[in-house]
């Protein structure tokens, strides 16, 4: 069994330690992870849960 | 692309809006911003989509609910923007920093003035910079009023709205703070005109 780790909703890229951002979806509530490189970028992210398209 | 449709019922009669200003954008759009902008007058000047901006005030206002009222910190370097900034923390029970943003306010503990927001609320993510580069080191999500100009880098979520008008900053912040307290059930509390919101000379 293996640990379901962190990964930035953009780019997949596995998030270790306190890097990027954890926020609640604006629409739904589910837990949003971007990494920091998809934040400066502005790379869009998509909700997993409602589809919320942003930022 | 966000297109209008007659179907959809504002939070405000549009004309408000329209009469605040908070379609009006600049000569420059960004990239980051196209998705938001409406059409292009003959003038070069960008108007923005209000629906979209009405869309994103709810959301905002719902991802704002979700977080303790003491958390959230407002930051408004724009000299328009310091009152409804001001207005809307003690509204809705924020933390607001309006004027200079003293570097190292979100970073170090012992500065006197040191802060600990859950979420950023930026009225100018270029004027507001240095409150934006501290929220990243600190890993905190940043809500940023855009207009067309604007990048959004690292903004988590965009209200895209006239940024640089009195009313259209009084509009926007009173909407806000409105929908924030609907949200988490006490609109009844919320008993402020918009012209309480608005910037005097």
């Amino acid at each position: 069994m293996t640990e379901k780790s962190d990964r930035c909703m953009s780019c997949g890229v596995t998030l270790i330690g306190p890097v990027g951002a954890r926020f609640p979806c604006p629409n739904c509530g589910e837990i949003i992870l971007r990494c920091s490189r998809c934040r400066k970028q502005s790379n869009p992210y998509t909700c997993p849960n409602c589809g919320f398209l942003g930022p | 692309m966000i297109k209008p449709s007659e179907e959809y019922e504002t939070l405000i009669p549009i004309d408000e809006y329209l009469a605040a200003g908070i379609h009006i954008g600049t000569q420059q759009k960004t990239k980051s911003m196209k998705d938001y902008i409406y059409r292009v007058r003959t003038d070069g000047l960008y108007v923005l989509d209000v629906q979209a901006t009405d869309k994103r005030v709810r959301l905002a206002a719902k991802f704002l609910a979700k977080y303790d009222p003491s958390k959230i910190l407002v930051v408004s370097a724009r000299q328009y923007g310091q009152r409804p900034a001001t207005m809307f923390s003690k509204s809705v029970g924020a933390k607001a920093i309006v004027g200079r943003f003293i570097p190292n306010t979100l970073t170090n503990p012992d500065f006197y003035d040191y802060v600990e927001p859950d979420v950023v609320v930026v009225t100018d993510p270029s004027g507001d910079s240095q409150a934006i580069n501290e929220a990243i080191d600190v890993g905190i999500p940043v809500v940023a009023l855009c207009d067309t100009n604007n990048l959004t880098s690292n903004v988590d979520l965009v209200i895209p709205t006239n940024n640089k008008g009195r009313k259209a900053l009084t509009l926007i912040y009173w909407l806000l703070a409105k929908e924030i307290l609907k949200e988490r059930g006490e609109e009844d509390r919320f008993r402020y005109s918009v012209s309480d919101f608005e910037m005097e000379f």
